[in-house]
Formats: structure tokens, C-alpha cells, sequence
């Protein structure tokens, strides 16, 4: 974050961060958020060489809070004179710090043709690609700065810069290179304000654009019966401005740039929901779809469990074959309550499934009921052999349908193209066709399973060598270690397993295959980290599956060496597994009965199609009070990934010869 | 598809047809009018050639009673089979001496043609035809020692290109591979192959197995690019799409040269006749992705035969491997298919042969475009 302020009377050089930080307490007073006024106290937590520099050599610094008490309306209007006079498109909220005598109606120009005001403060609030930021520069001076300094922060940035009387510009070279961005006139605030407390008082209508029978039904119901028809104005701005939004799905470049997370499911500070954020929404709206990784974790401990007890290399352990039977029961119930609850969403709310279908890491959580159906015919208790052939073709049928469809998507190269998809969730939508190799292998079949082992290789190796470059078009590669690494040991391990099923014994392919997973579970679990920081989701249990198949391809590989080592390694690694999918389900537990967010509102279905004017941020954050607490939280910390972000559309993956 | 203003009446043979015509009217024309040809003349038209050629070698395949007992191979005529042999030949023949002249009048455009990163990859194309239109030779057989030193004229300059396009691909600065890949760069990969089998089938094996490595590793290298779809190397121009046929082009040509290096259809075969199958499927399944190129009949939609036979060959060797039911179908279904739609293009390029040289070929001036390297 670069922040550029000129403060030529004081002669002091501040140093960035507090520069922040002033700039914290200007957008705290200035946009007067209700509720934010008791966050004053915030000001006591700062250091004191924060508070006592800035109040002794800037006159006036302390004391904007009394002056600058402007509503917002108010604000508005000067913003419009401003633009009014001088003909130019951008709107500077503009606070007149000095004393009371300073013209209450200062507009920009005013602010800097007078003498008496020391400084002044004004933001500006454009709808800059990725976020707003705060700046304040008089008009003309933007004109000549335009050439010299683009006045932006990269990103997310506030850029606070205090100007004086002559304007005295001290641009640090690097904002030379930095993006331009240009206001945006402020559009019916005062009205959005209005009719954002305006509530429909018949019907809780804000859900209906996800809904497959919303109240468009119903009003031709009621049409028909004779009553009038409600004029369609009626209803809130809030449901018009979603119904216009969810016409169509986002386009994936949206969901890169208004969610951010490893899994993509936070949403940016700087965008509004479609939903309201505040309250719980209804509960098949926040049932995502990655629920089915519960569905992988147990059902393939069931295979886990059923290995264990048949397999040679571990039957000195005499693992009963009840505990399979047992967990195969349990990840059935969980299999048909947890498809039943979705389908229940793609009844009722069809259009939140079509935007997690869009999502670039939820789209890969489709193949997940498909894996899940086939690691329960995987670990059943009776003989995989003796199952109809049919069974696997009616598993395979969908798997082979989602293949086309997201495979044919990254070669292509829409905006789902892989340099910019590539994700490690990808590897739920390759482990299908080994899973399905396995099975078919094991069923007897010949051809089919070749076909799936093939094509899953084929895109494995793109993938895989994809995730290894970390391309910088790659956005949702998580910076740090993320449980969703582990998906990285899923694909060989089952493809070695499917491999020796398909060829008839453990050769040197599934060896290959084999120790690839080995040894990318073991650099994965040196780096263990306990993955401190990330909050919980409920996709972490598709997480625990390659653990889970990384144990019973060694249990496969040590009925085929038989050795000390190979028989600890094999119980080892059952252990870890079983003791995480423990964890998991205590933590699961946890959350589900004792904190009860289980299942907190799925915002990632809920992002705007185009982004957001800035009027509605505004009028967001006059609906919650905790959003600008949020807001300043995300300012603070380091946005590497926004300005790299930017950074990098600047300089260009382009490079025209 | 309208049929107006077609220049020339339905001609049976019209490549021959459409090089005759600046032959037989270079005497009357102007210089210039004859030298304008030339310059709108391309390798992208090979082609032609290219898709003439796969369709003898597949018929040669499918009639080749000596290993297939199978009813479809005896109804076959021979006749026909001839036939299409000499056509494909013919049209080698023309276009070869076209762009000779080509390369003989106007070399800057040549030279331009062979800085271009998709029109590099179709000076491949002759070569490639030679080689099929030689293996499905009904004159030779594969030790004749004619056999031997023709391979040699054909394979050789593939092999230079070769090392001249691969090295470029990780040495020179501008034209590395995530900027010059292409789906047309599939040619290259493919020119390896038929080498490889035309080696193997000649007995040459240790040759084969070089060949087929070379081309293997470069094909991965150029599959993982071209799947990652860079956003800098996004230069196939819209006209030019139908040439993502050749993304299951590859893998079907590789699963053929291995069946010939093994002598048998194993595992890997398979594997690669099925990712074929599955590229297939996976880009028959979005037209939309062609429908910009199917507004105006183009030399470009000739790309589309090629792929589908080498397909239909594989598939051959397929159900010759697997004897089901499904197999048969399959490869029925892709002969079918792959027969149909050249004979259609055939029928296109004789209705229209005023498009098959048009003035805006995206792919034809190099010149305009700018090459990549300066």
C-alpha cells in the first residue's frame, strides 16, 4: 500500500502507516457511519506517537470529528456542485477541516483557492476495479497531476493526501507505474438510502430471485384469480436490483474479483451480496455443495476399514469386518440424507446451484457425489465382483457428462481457462476417472476402465504440471499451506490402485504412481502447520479422502512387498487417517451443535453480476455497522494479492513481440 | 448454406480444377493476375492434400482383407480405393508445384509464411502427405527398396524442421512455446508420428522408437501448454478454429505409430486411441466454438477431415484389436462420419471454388500479420 502525502507547512515526512492509519480515522468520521461513532474508542488503542505527531504539527487535525459531522446528503450535494462547476465527471466528498469559519459548501475548488483552510480532506469514491479508495485532490490539480502521478493506491487502497494551499506533489516513483482510476459520479444515495429501510410488508421477497418458484408465479397466480395485478415497481430495490443481477450468472472473472480465500467463499470488503448479509438466510441456501465431502471422508473409511480387514499384509490385526459394515451404513444414511437436502436446493433454489455450478472451485464439488457413490460400490460389503455392470455405467454416465463439460471449458479457453482456474480442487473433478477405473477394473470390466484411466491421466498431467508453475494468472492458488493440498496425493494413489487392478498386478506403472503420492504426502506432511488461522468448512472433509487413499494404496503396495516397513507404513498412515476423519468429526460436532454456524451463509452464490456502484456499497455500510469495521480490517492488512493483482494487469501477461 | 454465384460449374476433381485454372489461363491472363495467385496461395492448403491422403489410408485399411476377414473389408471396390489414391495424389502433385512456384516467385512470402507461428506448422503438411499417400500405396510394398528411399526424401525434411521448430520452441527468446502454441502446432507432433509408423511398418524399428520418443515429448509438452490457454498465446484467429480438430489428431496418430512400433494394439494404444476419443467427444460437444468459422466456406474447413480419419483409423485398428460389437460400431461410425464429411468438403470446394481463394484469408498474408519475429 502506497500512500502519498505532501504536508509542506509541517514539514514532516509521515511515515505510511500512520498515514493509514489517519486515514482509518478520516473514513470513520467523514462517511458518519451509525455505530461506528462508539468505535471512537479505537483512537484510544493507537500508540501515542500516532496520535501526537499529526495533532501538533497539522492544525486542525484533531478536531475534524466537530466539523465534520456532514450528513451524507449533504456530502452528496457538494459532490454534485463540485462536479457541477467545474464539469467533471469525479465526485470529492470534501470535509473542510479548518474552523468554523471555513465555508460550509466547500467545494473542491473553493477548498483550494482559500486561503484560510489549512488542509482539507475529501474523498473521492470511484468504482475503481477492485474497490474504492479514498483520495482527495482538487480538480484542477488532478488534471495536471494526471500526467505526473496517477493518484491511486493499487488496489485497495486509501490514498490519503492531504493537499495545502499550493499543491506540492511528492509521487513516489513507483505510483508512476500504478493503474488510473476514475471516479464516478455518486447516484441517488440519499433515494438507495431511502428505499433500502423501505421493507416489503407482505412477504419476505429478497430470497425469490434464487428461487425456482418465486413470486412471478404467484402474481400470475393471483392474476388469474382476477385480482390486480401488484405493479412490479412495488417491490424493494433491493429484489429489482437482484432479480436484474440474477438474469444471468456471474461470469467467472466476477467470482475471481468479488471473493477472495483459498476456497473462494469470503467475500471482498469491497462488495455488496445480493442477499442480505446481516441475517440468516434459509437454510437450503446455505447448504453448499461441497456437504458431499462428508460423504467422501466416510464412505471411504468404509473402503479404508474393509481393506484393512481382508487385505493379507494386515490381517494379523483381525479387524473385524463389522466396522466396515457399520461405516458403510453410516456413509450410506449420510450419502442419501446429504443428495436428498441438495436436491431439495435444486428444487427450490435452482439458481443458487447454477451459480455454485459457475463457481470456479464449487463447479469441481459436483464430481463429488458421483466419487461418493462410487467409493460406497467400492466398499460394500458384499463382493465388488459380483455387482451388475450397470451400476458402474450409470455412475460413469454423469462423471463422463461433467468431464466434457469442464474439461472442454479449459481447453477452450473461455474465461474458465485453466491458467486462470487452476486450483487444487481441480483434482476432484481427475480423481473420478481413477475412481472409476478402480471400480470398473474390479467389477471385470475391460475397455471402460482404460478409457477413464486415460483420459484422467491425460488431464492429471496438465493439472498437475499446471498447479506446479503457480502461473501469476493463477489467482486462487492459496498462498500458504491449506488443507485443500492434500487433494495432491488423491489422484496417484487411486491411480495407482486402478492402475494394478487394470493391468492385473502391481507393476512398475502403479510403483510409479504410487511413490509420486508417497512422496507428495510426505512433503505435505513435514510442513504440517496445523493449519492455524483458516476457518472451518464443511469442504474440509473431501480434504481427508487422499489420506484415506493414500493408506489403502499402501496396503495394496504391501500385499505385493511384504516387509516390516511397508506393513508399519500401511498402518501408520490407516491411523493418521482414521484419527483425522475423528477430528474432523469432532470439530464437525463442534460447530454444528455447539456454536451452530455449521453452515453460515454461503455468500459466494451471492455476488453481484457486474460490480457493484459505489451508492450501493455506501448504502450497505449504512445497513451494517460491522461492514466498515471489516472494511478497515481488510485495508490494513497487507493486500499483496490485490496490488500484485493489479500489478500484474498492468504490466501484462501479454507481451506483444 | 446458400449455393449462389458458384464460379465453376461442379467439377469432379476440383483441386485439379482449381490448379488448372491458372495453368490454362496463365497464357491469357496478365502476369500479374497469374503472380496474384500465387501470393494468396499458401501451405494452408495443403490441407487439401492432407485430408485426401488420410482418406486413401483409411480405405486402404479398411480394405485390407489380408488381416480384417470381415465383410465390410470385401465390399469395398477396389476401384474406388484406386481412385482416391490417384486423386489424392494428383492433388499432392498441384499443390506441390504451386508452391514451388510459390517458393520459386515470391520467397519473401515464403519466408514470412515460415516466421508465422501457425503457418510455420503447415509446411509440414506436404511431407506428411507424401508419407501416407506412400504407406497406402497399392504399388509398393514396405521393403521395396524404392520404399526405403523415398521414406528417406520425406522424412528427411521433417526432420529438419523439426529441429529447427523445436529448438525455437525453448531457445529463442520470441518465440517460445507459450507464445507461438497453437492448436495447429499439433502438425508437427503428428509429422513425427507418421515417420514413426512409416519406419515401423518398413521394419526400421529402432528408428520408429526415436522418432515416436521425440514427437511424444514434445507432444506432452505442447498438450499441457495448449490445455493451460495462456491469455498471451491466444492467436488463432476465429476463421482458423476448426483446426482444434487436431487436438485429437495427435493422440490417435501416436496410438497408430505405436500399434505399429509393438505390433500390437496394447494398453497404451489404447489409451491414447481413447483420449483421441474423449478430445472428440469434448469438442463435438461445444459448437459454438466453430460457429464463427462455419459462416463462410474457407480452405480452413478442410482442417476438419483429417482429424476425424486419423480417428476412424485408429479406431480401425481398434476393433481389429478388441472384436466387439461396440468397437465395430464405432469404427463404422467413424468412417462413416470421416467419409462424409470429405466428400462434402469436396463438394464445397468444387461449389465454391471463388471462396477457397478469397482476399481477407485470415491465415493467408503473413506479410500484413505481424510476424513475430523481426
Amino acid at each position: 500500500m502506497a500512500i502519498s502525502i505532501a504536508v509542506r507547512d509541517c514539514q514532516a515526512v509521515l511515515r505510511p502507516n500512520w498515514c493509514f492509519l489517519i486515514g482509518m480515522e478520516f473514513s470513520s468520521k467523514d462517511v458518519q457511519m451509525p455505530g461506528l461513532q462508539s468505535k471512537q474508542s479505537s483512537k484510544e488503542a493507537l500508540p501515542a506517537l500516532l496520535i501526537q505527531v499529526p495533532s501538533q504539527t497539522i492544525a486542525g487535525f484533531d478536531c475534524v470529528g466537530a466539523d465534520a459531522t456532514v450528513s451524507l446528503n449533504e456530502l452528496d450535494k457538494e459532490g454534485q456542485q463540485g462536479s457541477g462547476t467545474t464539469g467533471n465527471k469525479d465526485i470529492v466528498i470534501s470535509i473542510p477541516a479548518a474552523p468554523a469559519s471555513a465555508p460550509r459548501a466547500a467545494a473542491p475548488g473553493h477548498a483550494y483557492d482559500d486561503a484560510q483552510i489549512p488542509y482539507s480532506i475529501s474523498l473521492s469514491m470511484p468504482s475503481s476495479p477492485s474497490g474504492f479508495h479514498l483520495s482527495q485532490f482538487r480538480e484542477s490539480a488532478v488534471r495536471r497531476d494526471e500526467s505526473r502521478v496517477a493518484p491511486t493506491v493499487a488496489g485497495t487502497g486509501f490514498d490519503v493526501h492531504q493537499a495545502e494551499q499550493q499543491q506540492v506533489e511528492v509521487p513516489s516513483p513507483q505510483l508512476l507505474k500504478q493503474t488510473r482510476f476514475h471516479s464516478q459520479p455518486i447516484l441517488h444515495t440519499s433515494k438507495n438510502v431511502d428505499e433500502a429501510r423501505r421493507c416489503d410488508n407482505t412477504r419476505d421477497k429478497r430470497f425469490d430471485p434464487f428461487k425456482t418458484f418465486s413470486g412471478r408465479l404467484e402474481r400470475q397466480l393471483s392474476n388469474l384469480r382476477g385480482r390486480p395485478q401488484e405493479p412490479i415497481d412495488a417491490a424493494s430495490p433491493e429484489s429489482k436490483i437482484s432479480e436484474e443481477e440474477t438474469d444471468q450468472v456471474p461470469a467467472a472473472d466476477r467470482y475471481f474479483d468479488a471473493l477472495e480465500g483459498p476456497e473462494l467463499d469470503t467475500l471482498r470488503a469491497t462488495e455488496v451480496p445480493v442477499l442480505p448479509k446481516d441475517e440468516k438466510w434459509p437454510f437450503l441456501l446455505r447448504f453448499p455443495i461441497s456437504a458431499f465431502g462428508m460423504c467422501l471422508g466416510v464412505s471411504s473409511q468404509a473402503i479404508l476399514w474393509k481393506t484393512l480387514a481382508l487385505a493379507p499384509p494386515t490381517a494379523f490385526l483381525h479387524v473385524s469386518p463389522v466396522v466396515n459394515h457399520v461405516l458403510w451404513y453410516v456413509a450410506l444414511a449420510l450419502m442419501v440424507l446429504v443428495s436428498s437436502i441438495y436436491l431439495l436446493k435444486v428444487v427450490f433454489y435452482f439458481e443458487a446451484v447454477r451459480r455454485e455450478f459457475y463457481h470456479p472451485v464449487r463447479a469441481n464439488f459436483f464430481f463429488a457425489p458421483w466419487i461418493a457413490c462410487l467409493f460406497l460400490v467400492l466398499g460394500a460389503p458384499r463382493l465388488v465382483a459380483e455387482m451388475h455392470h450397470g451400476v458402474w455405467y450409470a455412475l460413469m454416465a454423469p462423471i463422463f457428462c461433467l468431464e466434457l463439460k469442464i474439461y472442454g471449458q479449459w481447453m477452450s479457453g473461455g474465461q474458465q481457462r485453466l491458467s486462470k482456474v487452476a486450483n487444487p480442487s481441480n483434482h476432484l473433478s481427475i480423481v473420478g476417472n481413477f475412481v472409476g477405473a478402480l471400480l470398473g477394473a474390479k467389477m471385470g470390466l475391460r475397455e471402460g476402465p482404460i478409457f477413464f484411466f486415460a483420459v484422467g491421466l491425460a488431464h492429471y498431467m496438465v493439472l498437475f504440471v499446471t498447479l506446479y508453475q503457480r502461473l501469476p494468472t493463477n489467482v486462487t492458488l492459496p498462498k500458504e499451506l491449506h488443507p485443500v493440498f492434500f487433494l495432491f496425493v488423491a489422484a496417484p494413489s487411486v491411480a495407482s490402485m486402478a492402475w494394478a487392478k487394470i493391468n492385473g498386478n502391481f507393476d512398475t506403472g502403479a510403483r510409479i504412481a504410487y511413490f509420486i503420492a508417497l512422496f507428495l504426502y510426505m512433503s505435505l506432511a513435514v510442513r504440517i502447520n496445523f493449519f492455524r488461522g483458516f476457518r472451518f468448512s464443511l469442504a474440509w472433509w473431501a480434504y481427508t479422502f487422499p489420506m484415506t487413499g493414500a493408506s489403502i494404496a499402501t496396503i495394496t503396495y504391501a500385499a505385493e512387498v511384504t516387509n516390516m516397513l511397508t506393513r508399519a507404513l500401511s498402518i501408520g498412515l490407516s491411523g493418521i487417517s482414521t484419527v483425522t476423519v475423528a477430528g474432523l468429526l469432532v470439530t464437525t460436532v463442534f460447530h454444528a451443535f455447539v456454536l451452530r454456524d455449521l453452515f453460515p451463509n454461503d455468500v459466494s452464490i451471492a455476488i453481484t453480476r457486474r460490480k457493484p456502484k459505489f451508492s450501493k456499497i455506501l448504502a450497505h455500510f449504512r445497513s451494517s455497522s460491522t461492514d466498515m469495521k471489516e472494511l478497515v480490517l481488510s485495508f490494513s492488512k497487507p493486500s499483496q494479492s490485490d496490488s500484485g493483482e493489479t500489478d500484474r494487469s498492468v504490466t501484462g501477461v501479454r507481451e506483444e513481440p | 448454406m446458400g449455393l449462389e454465384a458458384s464460379s465453376s460449374p461442379s467439377s469432379l476433381k476440383p483441386y485439379a480444377a482449381d490448379d488448372t485454372c491458372p495453368m490454362g489461363t496463365g497464357g491469357a491472363t496478365k502476369p500479374e493476375a497469374r503472380f496474384a495467385i500465387l501470393t494468396r496461395f499458401h501451405a494452408g492448403y495443403f490441407r487439401i492434400s492432407l485430408a485426401l491422403s488420410g482418406q486413401a489410408l483409411l480405405w486402404r485399411t479398411l480394405s485390407d482383407s489380408s488381416t480384417d476377414p470381415r465383410p465390410l473389408a470385401r465390399s469395398l471396390p477396389s476401384a474406388a480405393f484406386l481412385l482416391l489414391w490417384s486423386l489424392a495424389l494428383l492433388a499432392l502433385l498441384a499443390l506441390c508445384a504451386l508452391y514451388a512456384a510459390r517458393c520459386l516467385l515470391r520467397f519473401p512470402a515464403v519466408r514470412a509464411e515460415f516466421r508465422h507461428h501457425v503457418a510455420m506448422n503447415y509446411l509440414f503438411a506436404p511431407w506428411i502427405s507424401w508419407l501416407l499417400l506412400l504407406q497406402s500405396t497399392p504399388f509398393l510394398r514396405p521393403d521395396a527398396p524404392l520404399y526405403h528411399l523415398l521414406w528417406w526424401a520425406f522424412s528427411l525434411p521433417i526432420l529438419v524442421l523439426d529441429v529447427k521448430i523445436y529448438g525455437q520452441w525453448f531457445t529463442r527468446g520470441r518465440k517460445f512455446l507459450s507464445m507461438v502454441a497453437n492448436p495447429a502446432s499439433h502438425i508437427t507432433i503428428i509429422g513425427n508420428l507418421v515417420t514413426a509408423r512409416a519406419a515401423a511398418k518398413m521394419g526400421w524399428h529402432e528408428a520408429a522408437v526415436a522418432i515416436f520418443s521425440v514427437g511424444a515429448a514434445h507432444y506432452l509438452v505442447l498438450f499441457v501448454t495448449l490445455y493451460q490457454r495462456f491469455l498471451g498465446s491466444d492467436s488463432l484467429p476465429a476463421m482458423l478454429r476448426p483446426v482444434f480438430f487436431l487436438f485429437f489428431a495427435a493422440p490417435s496418430m501416436a496410438s497408430l505409430a505405436w500399434d505399429a512400433i509393438s505390433s500390437s494394439f496394447d494398453t497404451g494404444c489404447k489409451m491414447l486411441f481413447f483420449l483421441s476419443l474423449f478430445l472428440f467427444a469434448s469438442l463435438v460437444s461445444r459448437p459454438t466454438l466453430f460457429k464463427r468459422a462455419m459462416r463462410r466456406f474457407s480452405v480452413a474447413w478442410w482442417a476438419y477431415s483429417f482429424p476425424l480419419t486419423v480417428l476412424a483409423l485408429a479406431a480401425a485398428e481398434y476393433a481389429r484389436e478388441v472384436r466387439e460389437a461396440a468397437a465395430n460400431v464405432l469404427m463404422l461410425a467413424l468412417a462413416v462420419l470421416s467419409v462424409a464429411v470429405t466428400l462434402a468438403l469436396m463438394v464445397f470446394t468444387a461449389l465454391r471454388t471463388g471462396d477457397l481463394l478469397p482476399h481477407d484469408d485470415p491465415f493467408d498474408c503473413p506479410l500484413l500479420a505481424p510476424p513475430l519475429v523481426r
